[in-house]
């Protein structure tokens, strides 16, 4: 179906990959994955089955104990720090725990991705300020995120991962947190930001989030990956990997 | 209502402003700086003193005559004299000498005067003569010529150069200037030691936020210019109160040392230059600062992280 060989379109490769904590058995194992530009995907999987590992890989904040991982064609194991730098800038990343500086204002913490590369200071705030009106903060964009609530802390957290205009957009549990009218509307923006290109990657307990949409689904289960066809939900379809 | 100012004041990522350790940082460079500058304006001033004397002892000598030791005080007088007279004559047909000038009575009664109080007729004592000699301006002088000179026409000459008890001088002030660096190590550790520490424990504190920082791709370098640009302010203010406080410090010294022996330490003046080098202090303390919690954050995120 679809062109898996085509490496140099390949997003992020992973040959063999495993990882472990310390001395503990490995969360993964013998990941075989490769995410083709402009692809959308779920990530599904029981609590603890390895999303977050899997993801953390993919934000490069973790380094595999075993096997390659190569994101936009460089192999992280060889990649120096201001590298990884550089590959992150890339990348947007939607935490579970949304990690916003709490002393910083939505405001400040939604430009920190433009700030880190230098960006000039009126165009950071032109952009900053459009972004907090699309996601509906735009009243709070001087509160700090202890006096936000939690679905205003996930807008402000989905807002930071976007506003750099990601090649690589993943997202922990996104929409777990919002109003139920909100929703739909982020997942508005993950599509529109799809079609624009950038590769998608969605972690998700959500059944209604992947029926409504007909994506394919990246599925943990026995420290092992495997990939379902768009709205696959009955195991129909399975394509090992 | 609706309208809400767009300008929004830009708070620091890393609220290092706050940080409990800033006063520690000021206090510690204060009293550096304080200590550096006035070493520093003491080495100056004895560069300064030393470079006078010997400018104007390096154009000159002395030649001494010893008495005479006839009993008689008058025939003595008059031989000590003829001696004067002889090596007066040496001097003054040499090429390289300016002028040599036999001291008066008047000036000799003043030179003892300290040792055998007033009243003194020189004219009664057996002392030396002295001829004060001004050597030409860039003439190269062979002293050992002059010596033997000296010699051939009168065994009572004798001819002191300056150059041994300038040299003791220039020994002491050269122990002082050891001195002086070593404190000027001192500073520097102490200045860079503390701003090691206080950076590593405030990396830790911040470890959250920067791991945060790096996630959005910030580099290495963008953590440590926000930690150098902190520590050269902290640093500089640090230094300015230093240097505050030392400046009446050395004022108060100098006019200590001028009241107890006026006749040296008064040329000991510190030129505009060595002020505009004890105000820089603060500014040095800044760079040192600010290379100090650049590398150190380099190396300790690299370690870390």
């Amino acid at each position: 179906m679809v062109n898996d060989t085509n490496k140099s379109a390949a997003i992020i490769e992973m040959q063999n990959v495993g990882i472990r904590y310390g001395q503990g058995p490995e969360i993964l194992s013998d990941i075989k994955l490769s995410l083709r530009k402009g692809s959308f995907h779920f990530l599904t999987g029981k609590s603890g089955a390895g999303k977050t590992s899997l993801l953390s890989m993919m934000y490069l904040s973790q380094k595999p104990s075993r096997g390659t991982v190569s994101v936009f064609g460089h192999n992280v194991n060889f990649a120096n720090r201001d590298a990884l730098a550089m590959l992150r800038r890339k990348i947007g990343v939607v935490f579970q725990d949304f990690r916003l500086i709490d002393h910083l204002s939505a405001f400040d913490n939604v430009a920190l991705p433009l700030r880190v590369c230098g960006m000039d200071e009126r165009e950071v705030r032109k952009r900053v300020m459009e972004l907090l009106q699309w996601v509906e903060l735009d009243r709070s964009i001087q509160a700090t995120p202890a006096t936000l609530s939690g679905g205003e802390k996930q807008r402000v957290a989905i807002a930071r991962a976007v506003i750099n205009r990601p090649e690589l957009l993943l997202a922990d549990e996104p929409t777990g947190n919002v109003d139920n009218d909100i929703a739909p509307k982020l997942m508005k923006l993950f599509v529109e930001l799809n079609k624009l290109g950038t590769t998608v990657v969605i972690a998700t307990h959500s059944e209604k989030l992947i029926s409504d949409f007909a994506y394919p689904r990246l599925h943990l289960q026995n420290h092992g990956l495997k990939i379902f066809a768009p709205s696959a939900t009955t195991g129909m379809g399975v394509r090992h990997v | 209502m609706s309208k809400q100012p767009v300008f929004i004041a830009r708070h620091e990522e890393l609220p290092l402003k706050n940080s409990s350790t800033s006063l520690f940082l000021q206090i510690m460079v204060a009293i550096a700086v304080f200590l550096f500058a006035v070493t520093l304006s003491g080495v100056l001033s004895i560069n300064a003193m030393l470079q006078n004397w010997n400018d104007s002892i390096l154009g000159s000598l002395t030649v001494q005559i010893m008495p005479s030791t006839n009993i008689n005080p008058e025939k003595a007088v008059a031989e000590t004299l003829a001696h004067q007279n002889k090596a007066l004559d040496v001097l003054r047909n040499m090429d390289s000498i300016d002028k040599a000038e036999p001291l008066t009575d008047k000036q000799l009664e003043k030179l003892i005067q300290p040792w055998l109080g007033d009243g003194i007729d020189i004219k009664d004592l057996p002392i030396p003569r002295i001829i004060d000699v001004k050597i030409k301006k860039g003439a190269d002088i062979d002293f050992m010529d002059l010596a033997y000179k000296l010699a051939q026409a009168t065994p009572m000459a004798s001819v002191d150069n300056h150059k041994l008890w300038l040299n003791k001088l220039i020994q002491f002030a050269d122990g002082i200037k050891i001195l002086a660096l070593s404190i000027l190590a001192l500073v520097i550790m102490i200045t860079s030691g503390a701003i090691f520490y206080t950076t590593q424990t405030s990396l830790g504190l911040h470890k959250y936020t920067i791991e945060i920082l790096h996630l959005m791709g910030a580099k290495d370098t963008y953590v440590a210019q926000q930690y150098a640009k902190r520590s050269a302010i902290l640093a500089f203010q640090g230094g300015l109160v230093g240097l505050f406080i030392a400046i009446p410090t050395i004022f108060g010294i100098a006019s200590l040392a001028h009241q107890i022996e006026g006749g040296i330490i008064g040329e000991a003046k510190l030129s505009a230059f060595d002020w505009l080098t004890i105000i820089g202090l603060p500014c040095f303390a800044a760079v040192i600062a600010m290379l100090t919690a650049y590398y150190t954050v380099k190396q300790t995120l690299q370690r870390l992280m």
